[in-house]
């Protein structure tokens, strides 16, 4: 095992640079998709709406 | 047991809500691992150093931009062409996280070409046609936000992404079509690979764990649009009737 240089040796900007995009990337689609959950309120509201459906699988 | 009966939304809606823990999981554990053996195991490369790095998120995010494009074409044809809601609204949610992969691929591989071409940016084939995914993907949510009737909506985002399917090839052939910045194939089906084991193994674990992040990630939006979908069109009877 091999401890890595934070500073990537000298290329620590791009590298560390590039996994935050990363990690922003998978925060802001998370967020976004937990907000869309919980502005529709559809955890409760799922079972009500979709008991009024068919289960037919075209429109 | 009769598979076809998940073909309707009412009845994939708590299959997906089951299944999405086995797939968040193994993909939070595999991000883990993946980065562990990234930067613990696999060596720095002999001429890049520890810039080449990038190559375990540039990668898979590539990758998965592609693949999730030609997935998102197969789902919104079968809407198409059979009038399946469910495969239309499988299409509506996977364009999200394949537009983020891609827009992602885009931002790590500028973050890789100024260390290593001293630039971030060149209108080379790979890159330019790799943005025109990126526009595709954008095109086909922005036709789908800007139509209402989601079945118009969806027989207008299937067109889009069905002529779009020609990009893909593009994308992947680009470095041997044409004389460009970016490297060619380092990992091909027929061929050994030419980098250490240990980065190889860094690259397909993080491959591995993007790709049942997009299935956990695309499940849960696409039961978010059940639900929404169902939601307006019961609005939509009760307001006429």
């Amino acid at each position: 095992m091999n401890w890595p240089d934070l500073s990537m040796g000298g290329y620590g900007f791009y590298v560390w640079g590039s996994y935050l995009f990363a990690l922003l990337a998978i925060v802001w689609e998370l967020v976004t998709l937990s907000y869309r959950r919980k502005s529709r309120e559809q955890e409760k509201a799922a079972p009500e709406v979709l008991r009024g459906t068919t289960n037919e699988t075209t429109s | 047991m009769n598979l076809y009966k998940y073909a309707s939304p009412t009845n994939f809606y708590p299959l997906a809500g089951k299944i999405i823990p086995w797939f968040a999981t193994p993909a939070a554990i595999l991000f883990g691992v993946g980065l562990f053996v990234g930067f613990f195991i696999a060596p720095p490369d002999f001429q890049q150093g520890d810039a080449y790095r990038i190559m375990f998120i540039h990668v898979p995010a590539a990758w998965l931009g592609m693949f999730l494009y030609i997935l998102m074409a197969i789902y919104a044809g079968i809407g198409w062409a059979f009038n399946a809601r469910l495969a239309s609204m499988m299409a509506s949610s996977i364009s999200i996280t394949g537009a983020m992969f891609t827009f992602l691929s885009l931002v790590t591989g500028a973050f890789w070409g100024k260390p290593t071409w001293g630039t971030w940016w060149v209108w080379d084939a790979r890159m330019t046609s790799t943005l025109i995914l990126l526009f595709l993907y954008i095109g086909f949510i922005s036709l789908q936000s800007s139509i209402d009737d989601p079945r118009r909506a969806d027989r207008a985002g299937a067109v889009l992404a069905l002529v779009g399917v020609i990009n893909v090839p593009i994308i992947y052939f680009s470095v041997q079509w044409w004389n460009t910045l970016h490297q060619g194939a380092t990992i091909r089906i027929l061929q050994k690979p030419t980098i250490h084991g240990s980065m190889l193994w860094a690259m397909l674990i993080m491959l591995a764990a993007c790709w049942l992040y997009s299935v956990a990630v695309v499940l849960i939006r696409v039961r978010c649009i059940i639900v929404e979908r169902e939601q307006n069109a019961n609005r939509f009877v009760e307001a006429t009737v």
